[in-house]
Parts: structure tokens; C-alpha cells; sequence
């Protein structure tokens, strides 16, 4: 019993093909011998099934080219502080930074539009029902910045 | 002209090392360019994401990058920054809040691995339904074990090769891979007792 223990601790060795000749032909001998050690070979050898290969990975078109560049520019490489757990995802930032652009084109265009549309001389005059479009802008830019917090405060 | 030998990739490796250091940008790309799918690889072990697992291969190149002076062939580049990158991941997972199992003991103190039966994955898993499983499981584990099953199970590097890398004895990879091994199949059954033998 003490031989097998000692067999035992040889055979994953001996299935990683780590052993000699000299270590592995009497574990070899041992193994035809021994009913037990050949159940216990067979239970090391079936967790390799579980270590399958992989498909090929995927790398991002450019790395190399990228990393080399930012290498001789000095960037440190360091990822930035680290994430607060309650951070925005990746996904959400790019929706907050694409909200507040779409915000800022529309206000631009706005008053660009607005400019366009100033009424000269005698047509100068308050009108009630003219809606200043930089307050509905400005409404938007509100309810688009609480739809974005909301959606953070979920996460 | 054939795949180069072990020899020729490491005089190849020092020459772009050094050229690299005398300021050639396109030397060190060939270097990212030769070890990129390795290292990306490996980095998928420990996550399954691939935001992180790029980020870990970057950060590990960029901390090779200014290194590079204190490289001096004793091993392989391939092993240096293999090692590299392995310290890396558990940098990064820390800081995105995603640390890797450490045992509060040291594993390697706690009593004798006893092996266990027979597991085997059932005939009708998919590869992929397969390996989403064993990272599973992989995860669990305290890291000298899931770092010393992935070198030698999906790296498939020899014993030696991983006392190199982790700074170890082959004496210590051999038990340190008897004990994962064991730990693997118990955290597999515990996980997934419909995989234990009948």
C-alpha cells in the first residue's frame, strides 16, 4: 500500500511525460500490475479532458503597431485610476459623452437657425407664441442628463 | 526556410531587443507582433473578458517596453515576459475590483491532497460549454494553483519551464500541480456534482 502511495505521486508526472525512462518503466510495471493505480492513472488522465484547446484568440487589428508607437512616445501604458465598482461602464459612458454632443450640435444648430430667422427693422417685435429654442435645448440637455443618471444609479 | 529553431528565435529575440533599445520602433512592434497571440491567450485564462484581457496584454507589453534594459537573455524573452504578464493579470483584476481567489492559508501547507475519482466531462458538452466550466472551476482556486494548471494544461509548458517562469523548483511545480489537480476535481464536484463518477 505504502508502494502505491508512492506510485501515485508519480503518475501525473509520468502522464506529463516529465519522467525518465529510468523513473517511468518501473511506474510502467507497477501500473500493470496494480489494479488500483491504473484507476487512479485513468482518474488523473480524465482531467485533461477538461483543458481542451481554445479557439484561436482574436487580436485587435493594429496592436502591435499601437503598442509600439505609444512605447517610443513614453506612454506609461498604466491603465487610468482605477474603476470605482459603481464606475459607468464603457458602454454607458460612450451613451453620456454621444448624449451631450448630440446636445451641444443641437444647440448649436439652434441658434444657428435661430440667427437665420431674427426678424429685421419693423419686424422686431415680442411674440408669446414663439418658443425660444434655446429653452427647449436647454429642457432636452436636462432630461437627457437625468435619463443618463438614472440609467447610472441603476447600475 | 523552415520554422526557426529555439536557438534562432532567441538570437533573433536578442537582436530585436537590442535594436529596440538603440531606439527601433519597427524591432519592438516585431517583438509585440511575435508574442501577441501567446500572451493574449494566456490573459484569457484568467478572464473571460476581452476589454480586460486586452488591457492586460498592453500593460504587460508597455511594462516590457521599459524594461527592457534589465532583460539579459539568462532566459528566454518569451519566459520573461510570460512572467511578466502573469503578474500583470493579478495587478489589473485587483484594480478593477476582481481579485483572484487567495487562500487565506497557504495552500500549499494545508494537509495532503487526496486524489479523487474519475471526472470526466459528459459526451454531449460542446468545447466551448467545456471550457466556460473549467474557467469556472479555475476561478475558485487559489491562484498558485490555477497559474500552475494553466501553464501546464492549456500552455503546455514542461516542468521546467515552469519553475523558470514562477522562480520555483521542478520539485515544487510537480506537488504544487499534484495538489491543483486534486483541488480542481473537488471544486468540480462541488460545483458540478452531476460530473462525479456513478
Amino acid at each position: 500500500m505504502d508502494d502505491c502511495k508512492q506510485q501515485q505521486t508519480l503518475i501525473p508526472s509520468y502522464l506529463d511525460g516529465e519522467l525518465s525512462e529510468a523513473q517511468a518503466a518501473p511506474l510502467r510495471q507497477h501500473l500493470l500490475a496494480c489494479q488500483g493505480c491504473r484507476n487512479a492513472a485513468q482518474g488523473e488522465r480524465s482531467l485533461k479532458a477538461w483543458f481542451q484547446a481554445e479557439a484561436a484568440v482574436t487580436v485587435p487589428v493594429g496592436f502591435a503597431a499601437r503598442i509600439a508607437r505609444r512605447a517610443f512616445e513614453g506612454d506609461t501604458g498604466e491603465l487610468d485610476a482605477p474603476l470605482p465598482a459603481n464606475a459607468p461602464t464603457p458602454i454607458l459612458r460612450f451613451v453620456l459623452t454621444a448624449t451631450a454632443v448630440a446636445a451641444g450640435l443641437l444647440l448649436v444648430l439652434s441658434v444657428a437657425l435661430r440667427s437665420s430667422e431674427l426678424p429685421s427693422g419693423d419686424r422686431l417685435r415680442a411674440d408669446s407664441d414663439t418658443l425660444q429654442p434655446l429653452d427647449q435645448v436647454l429642457r432636452e440637455l436636462d432630461a437627457a442628463n437625468a435619463t443618463a443618471e438614472r440609467a447610472t444609479d441603476r447600475k | 526556410m523552415g520554422t526557426p529553431t529555439m536557438e534562432q528565435a532567441q538570437v533573433e529575440d536578442g537582436q530585436l531587443v537590442q535594436e529596440t533599445l538603440d531606439g527601433n520602433r519597427m524591432s519592438f512592434q516585431l517583438l509585440v507582433e511575435r508574442y501577441q497571440d501567446r500572451l493574449f491567450s494566456l490573459a484569457r485564462h484568467y478572464t473571460r473578458n476581452p476589454v480586460d484581457a486586452e488591457d492586460i496584454v498592453q500593460e504587460a507589453f508597455m511594462k516590457a517596453y521599459r524594461r527592457l534594459a534589465s532583460f539579459d537573455g539568462r532566459s528566454s524573452f518569451y519566459t520573461w515576459i510570460y512572467r511578466i504578464t502573469v503578474n500583470t493579470v493579478l495587478d489589473v483584476m485587483k484594480r478593477r475590483g476582481r481579485s483572484p481567489v487567495q487562500s487565506v492559508e497557504d495552500p500549499e501547507l494545508v494537509g495532503e491532497a487526496r486524489p479523487v475519482a474519475c471526472v470526466t466531462p459528459d459526451a454531449k458538452l460542446h468545447t466551448e460549454e467545456i471550457s466556460e466550466i473549467t474557467h469556472r472551476v479555475l476561478e475558485e482556486l487559489p491562484e498558485i494553483f490555477r497559474t500552475a494548471l494553466v501553464l501546464r494544461e492549456f500552455e503546455e509548458m514542461s516542468y521546467q519551464a515552469i519553475a523558470d517562469m514562477l522562480g520555483i523548483s521542478i520539485g515544487t511545480v510537480e506537488s504544487r500541480l499534484f495538489r491543483a489537480r486534486a483541488k480542481f476535481k473537488q471544486k468540480l464536484l462541488s460545483l458540478y456534482p452531476e460530473f462525479g463518477e456513478d
